[in-house]
Order: structure tokens, then C-alpha cells, then sequence
């Protein structure tokens, strides 16, 4: 047991059940792929299937933010409420905001249509500062305040639903700028741009959490805070990083959403929370921390968008969807018991 | 011998003598053989204490005995009749109790609420009756002699009375075999003369009662017989009345402690670490110093504040007055990264709560430290993480299936190797090692004493907190007493006799 053949070859043992989890999802997403291809003649056609793919994006973003904070053996409530709420910011900024800089930028000599991607760069980016504020909010209220993270995020869910209404009014800003709009109807090279952005931020995030220094302690906090800090970890940053990822994700999924619905409202991702945490759950992501990974989530979410897919084309009751979804929460996560007792 | 010819007659009386008995009762856990087969038997009514130096197996064979542990072997009798005693509740139904030396109560709970918590008094329509419980609550504390208010909130109590409440629930249910674990450790002497009353009154009662406690004086007190636990062996039955603390310390450690606590002669180099009357929460105006290659013990009852100081100095806990000294540079240390950054290294006291990831992998704790080196530019280099690992495990050899097994799933004894070995390669000056011998077996004793001296060879120092005093009594080289927050004695390497040191720390 001591010698290097077996120290060796043992980790591998450990790398092929994580993969072996990997594999029954992505097992259970196939198997739902086949069957829907052999019972509806509607899903494998590419109108559905990038339909699909953007489905999953929005919450396989979303959920992909939940899980850093789950990592940390926290849990952020409000990511539905931030992605809703930046609908209303982006809507109003495209709509109030991009002209006027457009204009400034044609004024300082620049070409019209160039003028007008800077503008709504600018605008999106500032969108996604203002969601990085929101979550670094969160950090300060779990690690200066010492408030539990369901309470801070709870009441970010229920004050940011108000001041978005607040400012529009209770009504729907709609976004009448065709460039941001048909941004989310666009492909590249056949795939959806939503689903691209899937990768855009997929790629990094997988550099963050499983290849780098910042991943490692993003885990050992979610294990034992206080070993992490004994040990050098500046558990408060560590902790902070998360909950600004978390709620950034958010803001993203609220751009792409404004973009695909054409409309700002401070309401329309409110639920998705939930989604997003059975996603990250489903994907293997465990609630007492220390245990989740990036593959995961983005499985769980292109799972659950499946099953809500599936469901539409074979003309199930809707109200179906959510029981499936129930009981296939509660099988997997039993599954993924069942298996880390055993070992 | 005389254990044997002790026990014999009474299991030949079988029924009305033992109300429990162990035959070749026995537990292993990976890696460790926690007791070995034990044939003992309980009389009814007797005080039977359990004595035995740290991990020498007293807590598995209270585990054993309240059934929260199951047995690898052997069988336990009750009242004459085999028994599972798998399951706790089960030990419980049987009248088997214990009380831990840490309070496992409800502390948001009224006294009442505790004692008769799972066993509650209902109206005919199921609700409950609090008053009549704080009342019949009071009658028994009163009874039992504990001037205690039976509807105050557990938590506005002393850890002492919390104690006697513990002691008070567990003697009020039917319990015809108690056990205590040190539970004097945080009382005070007129608390534990209230214990003491109170486990002679369930004597008189019939009650067994099984006395776990370092404290020699408590056992001639109280006990009738004693068994002496040695690394997982019951190395012999005495009574008390036949027996002395000579005797019973033989049976005890039996094997010459310079093969244990070898240490090398240094001659101490330039101060690495000075404080000058440095207080915080928890102790006050202690002054000392660490030069190289030089092992500075703390020794001290529980709470005497020899934690608190090291928290102190490693930048964990505020201080709030004094000064600390880097070499001899005036230092302030804010917060942990500081004293790492300085050059310090802290194995914490508790393995579970402050050491370890317990559900991470032995490579990624080993290399938590050190995750800083193993990264190029954005990320960690894959191969240098696993190569540091291994070397780890390999030079302090980490009983474990890989570097990617839990640490959760190794020994006491590789988890604290895992505590102390992830500084190794650290680089540190200043090596603070609280308690790092609890609960780990001699074998592996020995090698972390030998790390010690790899350490001091390389001009590192060491602060070693122990409460076991052959420990720091034979290692250090300056030892320094703690009682009540204060440092109130120091003494040069074997100075001062056990008697002197133990009776600074107690404060007699």
C-alpha cells in the first residue's frame, strides 16, 4: 500500500469516479437526446436544437455562479433578482444612454457604425460593473457584517425586485436597438451566440477554479475556514471572489435575457435562482461545500433545459416539467450519496 | 496477577456479581489497533477508574461501551446476557450513560428542558408542561445537592454547573452504569466536590460507575478498583486499596522514555522570537523567548491560556498590549498571513476543527501552504503539485492509499503528520506545535520528535504547548508554566522535579 506503483496508480482510481459522475450525466443527457430524436420528429431539427442551446445558456451561466459560492459552502439566493434587475439597467442604459455616447463618439471623428458596437460595449460593461457591485455588496454583508449568506442574498432577492420596479414604474422598458437584440438571435459558425457565451465564460472559469492557486482555496474555505486560514489562506477574499463571480454570472444572464426578450423587467428572471441551484446540484455540487466543479452545473442546466425542451415538443402538461424535475433531483443527488458513502 | 486472580471469582458468580463484562473485546480502525483484546468485568456498585496516557484507548472503549462505535471483536455481557450494544439508544434502553468531559446539551434550553430532553412530561392533550418540570427539576437538583436554578437557560451557566447538570440528567433516567471522562477537567474544586458527593450518593444506589481521569488524588478518593490502559492494551487491574500512584504510573508508561523523547544537544543560537509582556484575551504580561534550535515548553492545565498566547503571537487572536520581537526587530503581527509571512508556522490544537480540510484530498492539504510556489503564472503546475505531495508523504511517511485519499480517511496519527508536514517545506523559522502528540500512537510520537529534531538541526525553533508533562518535561529546553492566563514559572531543561512543575500548574 506504501509502494509507488499503487501511489501512483491510485489517484487515477479517485479521477475516474469523478469522471464516472461526469459520465452519467452526460450519459443522462444523451440518453434523453435519443429518445426525443426517436420519439418526436421535431427535437433534432438545428431550429430546436440551437433553441436548446440557448435555453441551457442562461441558466447554465447562472448556475455556473451559484457554484462558487456553494463552493464555499454559502448560497446566493438573489442571482435571479440581479439578472432580472440588470434587464432594467441594460434596457434603460441601451435605450437612454448608448445614443448619447454614440453620438459624442461620431462627434470626436469616429465612424457611425463603429460608434455605435462602442457605445454598447460600454453600456454592457457598465451593466456588468454594477452587477460585480451588487455581489461585492454580498461579500461585505457575509464577511465584515457576518450575516449568514441566505439572509443577505434573501434580501437582495426582495429589495433589488423593488428598485427595479421603482425605476421603471412597474412597467417593460422594450429595447428597440437592433444590434443588441439580434444579438442573441446571431451565430457564429452555426452556433448560437448565447451558447458562446456559455464558453467565453466557461473557459476562464475553469482556469479559475480547477487550475489555479484561487480554485484551490476557494475549496479549502468550503472545507474548513479556519484550517485555510491557519494555514495563509485570506479566507475573506477568497470568500468575497465568489460572491462577486456569482453575481457578475447573474448580470451576464441578465444582458443575454434583455437581448433575447427585447425588454427590461425587474421581474422576469425571478425563480431562476432555483433553477440555478438544482442545476449546480444536479451537477454533482454539493451544499456543505468543498465539493462541485465547472463541467457540472453547465451539464445540470443543458439537463434541466432537456427535460423542459422535451417536455414541449411531446406535448407533456407543462405542470410535468417541474414534478420531473423534482424527482430527478432527488434521484441524483441519492445517487451521488450513495456513491461518496461507498467510497 | 493479581488482576486475574481479581476478576475470576467474580465471573464464576457470575449473575450477581459483574453487571458488565468484556471478553476479548477489541477494535481496530484502519490503521490502528485502538484496543486490544481486553477481558474485564464491572461489579455492580463499584467506582471502577480507567486510567492511561493519552491515546492509550480510554475514549475507544468508552465509544465501545455506549455503543457509538461498533466492536471489531469480542463480547460484551450484561447482566450475564450477550449483548449488541451497537447502537447508542440501545445502550441507553440498558441503563448505560456517559458524561463527556465537553457539555453535550442544548445551551438555548432551560436546565429543565435539558434534563428531561426525549423523556418530556405532556398534558393528556400532548402538550407540555413546563412548570411542572421546572419544578420537579429543582427537587432533583435539590436532592442531588446542586444549588442550581432549574429554570435558568443552560447557557447562562458555568461549563462546571453545566457539568453537574449533565451528571444530574444522566443519573435521573434509570441509569445503572455511568461513565465519567475527566469531568473534573473544568470544574471547580467546590463543583467537583459536588460531583464527587453526588457519584458516592449513586454508589450507594448500586449504580457502577466507570471514573476516567488523569487526576491521580481524584482516583484514591473515589475508586475502588483502577485498570490501567497502555497503547491499546489493558496492562492490568489493581484496587485501589492495594495499589499506589507508583505502581499504577509503572503500568502506565513501562518502557524508558529516553527511547521515546530522544533528543540531541544544541547549543542555541541567535533569538528568533521574543515577546515582552505580551497580553491578550486569555492570558497577560508573558515574556519569553525562542532562539534557534531551541524547544520552549508551555505546560499547563486546559485553559490555562497557553492556546490563547500562541493564537496571540501567530496573529489569530488581537493582543492587546506589550510587544513581540522578530529577531530583534520590533514586529506587529496582524494577522496570520503576517506570521507566515514573517516566517512562523502553527500546527493548531485541534486536528479536526483548525488543521485539516477533512474533505479534501492529503495532497491538497499538504500543499495548502505552499499552493503560493507551485503556481506559474496563472496556474498551478500540475506536476509540481503532485511531485510536492509525494515527496511529503514519502518523508514523513502518510500511511495512505494516495494523495488524492481524504484526508478524512487516514489514522489520528497521519492526519496530525499531515498538520505538522505541510509546513515542512515551508521554510519556516518559528515552528509552533500545539498539542501535536494527542491521540496518536507512540510509534508515531516518536517520529514527529524525531521531526523536531530535523527542524532544530536546520536552526529552526520550536514553541511546544503540551499538557503532558513527561512531554515538554523531557524536550524542552526552557519550560515555562501557565496557570490562569499567567506565566508562573519557567524553568532551564529538567530543572524542576514533575511534583514541583505540576503542583505550579494546579496552583495547590
Amino acid at each position: 500500500m506504501t509502494d509507488t506503483a499503487s501511489t501512483l496508480g491510485a489517484p487515477k482510481t479517485r479521477f475516474e469516479f469523478s469522471r464516472l459522475l461526469g459520465l452519467t450525466l452526460v450519459g443522462v443527457l444523451l440518453a434523453m437526446f435519443l429518445f426525443l430524436a426517436w420519439k418526436t420528429s421535431t427535437f433534432a431539427t438545428p431550429g430546436n436544437i440551437s433553441n436548446l442551446a440557448r435555453q441551457g445558456a442562461i441558466f447554465a451561466i447562472l448556475a455556473l455562479g451559484q457554484t462558487f459560492v456553494i463552493i464555499t459552502a454559502g448560497i446566493d439566493l438573489s442571482v435571479g433578482a440581479v439578472a432580472s434587475f440588470i434587464t432594467v439597467v441594460v434596457a434603460m442604459l441601451v435605450q437612454g444612454v448608448a445614443p448619447g455616447v454614440a453620438a459624442g463618439l461620431t462627434g470626436v471623428g469616429l465612424p457611425e457604425a463603429a460608434a455605435n458596437v462602442l457605445a454598447l460595449w460600454t453600456v454592457i460593461l457598465a451593466s456588468l460593473l454594477l452587477g460585480m457591485a451588487i455581489g461585492a455588496f454580498h461579500a461585505f454583508g457575509v464577511v465584515k457584517m457576518g450575516l449568514p449568506p441566505f439572509i443577505i442574498t434573501l434580501a437582495t432577492f426582495t429589495a433589488l425586485r423593488g428598485v427595479g420596479l421603482l425605476m421603471t414604474n412597474g412597467s417593460t422598458i422594450n429595447v428597440t436597438n437592433d444590434a443588441f437584440t439580434g444579438f442573441s438571435r446571431g451565430e457564429v459558425l452555426g452556433i448560437p451566440n448565447l451558447f458562446m457565451v456559455v464558453v467565453v465564460v466557461a473557459v476562464p472559469a475553469f482556469v479559475y477554479l480547477h487550475l489555479s492557486k484561487w480554485g484551490r482555496y476557494l475549496y479549502s474555505v468550503g472545507s474548513n475556514p479556519e484550517a485555510a486560514r491557519l494555514s495563509g489562506v485570506n479566507v475573506n477574499a477568497v470568500t468575497a471572489t465568489a460572491y462577486i463571480l456569482s453575481s457578475l454570472c447573474a448580470a451576464i444572464v441578465g444582458v443575454m435575457l434583455a437581448s433575447r426578450t427585447g425588454t427590461g423587467n425587474a421581474t422576469q428572471a425571478i425563480g431562476f435562482e432555483l433553477e440555478a441551484i438544482a442545476a449546480s446540484v444536479i451537477g454533482g455540487t454539493s451544499l456543505f461545500g468543498a465539493i462541485g466543479s465547472v463541467w457540472g452545473p453547465l451539464l445540470g442546466a443543458f439537463i434541466l433545459a432537456t427535460i423542459r425542451n422535451g417536455a414541449n415538443l411531446m406535448n407533456v402538461n407543462s405542470f410535468w416539467q417541474y414534478i420531473i424535475t423534482g424527482v430527478l433531483i432527488i434521484l441524483i443527488v441519492y445517487a451521488d450519496g450513495l456513491r461518496r458513502r461507498r467510497r | 496477577m493479581s488482576a486475574i486472580a481479581e476478576t475470576q471469582p467474580a465471573v464464576e458468580t457470575a449473575f450477581a456479581g459483574p453487571i458488565l463484562e468484556l471478553r476479548k473485546l477489541e477494535k481496530r480502525y484502519t490503521g490502528t489497533h485502538a484496543l486490544k483484546p481486553a477481558d474485564l468485568a464491572f461489579e455492580t456498585g463499584e467506582v471502577h477508574a480507567i486510567v492511561g496516557e493519552n491515546g492509550a484507548g480510554k475514549s475507544t472503549l468508552i465509544k465501545l461501551l455506549t455503543g457509538v462505535t461498533p466492536r471489531t471483536a469480542g463480547e460484551i455481557i450484561w447482566k450475564g446476557v450477550p449483548t449488541d450494544l451497537s447502537t447508542p439508544n440501545e445502550a441507553i434502553a440498558l441503563g448505560i450513560n456517559a458524561v463527556h468531559q465537553e457539555v453535550v446539551l442544548c445551551p438555548h434550553l432551560t436546565v429543565a428542558a435539558n434534563i428531561f430532553l426525549g423523556d418530556e412530561k405532556t398534558s393528556p392533550g400532548g402538550l407540555l408542561r413546563d412548570r411542572a418540570m421546572v419544578r420537579d427539576a429543582q427537587r432533583i437538583l435539590v436532592d442531588l445537592g446542586f444549588a442550581l436554578p432549574a429554570g435558568a437557560l443552560l447557557s447562562t451557566l458555568t461549563i462546571g454547573q453545566q457539568q453537574l447538570i449533565a451528571t444530574a440528567r444522566a443519573a435521573t433516567r434509570g441509569t445503572r452504569f455511568l461513565i465519567f471522562d475527566e469531568p473534573t477537567a473544568y470544574l471547580t474544586r467546590q463543583e467537583a466536590a459536588q460531583l464527587f458527593a453526588l457519584i458516592r450518593r449513586l454508589k450507594a444506589q448500586g449504580v457502577t460507575v466507570v471514573y476516567i481521569s488523569h487526576r491521580m488524588e481524584e482516583i484514591f478518593e473515589l475508586a475502588d478498583r483502577v485498570s490501567v490502559l497502555r497503547d491499546g492494551t489493558l496492562v492490568g487491574t489493581r484496587r485501589v486499596s492495594e495499589t499506589s500512584d507508583a505502581e499504577l504510573i509503572g503500568l502506565m508508561i513501562n518502557r524508558s522514555i529516553e527511547q521515546v523523547y530522544h533528543k540531541d544537544p544544541f547549543t542555541p543560537g541567535a533569538a528568533i522570537l521574543e515577546t515582552r509582556n505580551l497580553s491578550g484575551r486569555g492570558f497577560r504580561d508573558v515574556s519569553l523567548t525562542v532562539r534557534e534550535g531551541e524547544i520552549v515548553g508551555l505546560y499547563g492545565l486546559i485553559g490555562a491560556g497557553r492556546s490563547e498566547f500562541v493564537m496571540g503571537v501567530y496573529g489569530r487572536e488581537p493582543t492587546t498590549g506589550g510587544e513581540v520581537l522578530w529577531g530583534d526587530r520590533p514586529v506587529s503581527v496582524r494577522s496570520e498571513r503576517d506570521a507566515i509571512a514573517l516566517g512562523m508556522a502553527l500546527a493548531p490544537e485541534s486536528r479536526r476543527d483548525q488543521g485539516l480540510c477533512l474533505n479534501l484530498g492529503v495532497g491538497h492539504n499538504l500543499n495548502l501552504p505552499v499552493f503560493d510556489r507551485l503556481t506559474r503564472g496563472l496556474t498551478i503546475s500540475g506536476r509540481r503539485e503532485r511531485a510536492a505531495a509525494d515527496k511529503q508523504i514519502a518523508d514523513l511517511r502518510i500511511k495512505t492509499a494516495s494523495r488524492n485519499a481524504l484526508a478524512l480517511s487516514l489514522s489520528g496519527g497521519n492526519q496530525q503528520k499531515i498538520v505538522i508536514g505541510k509546513w515542512l517545506n515551508h521554510g519556516a523559522k518559528l515552528f509552533i506545535f500545539d498539542e501535536p502528540t494527542v491521540g496518536v500512537d507512540v510509534g508515531t510520537k516518536a517520529e514527529i520528535y524525531r521531526l523536531f529534531g530535523a527542524l532544530l538541526a536546520k536552526g529552526a525553533g520550536i514553541l511546544l504547548v503540551s499538557s503532558y508533562l513527561p512531554e515538554v518535561y523531557e524536550l524542552a529546553d526552557r519550560l515555562h508554566v501557565f496557570r490562569g492566563g499567567r506565566q508562573i514559572a519557567s524553568h532551564g531543561h529538567k530543572a524542576a522535579s514533575h511534583e514541583q512543575i505540576l503542583t505550579e500548574a494546579i496552583g495547590v
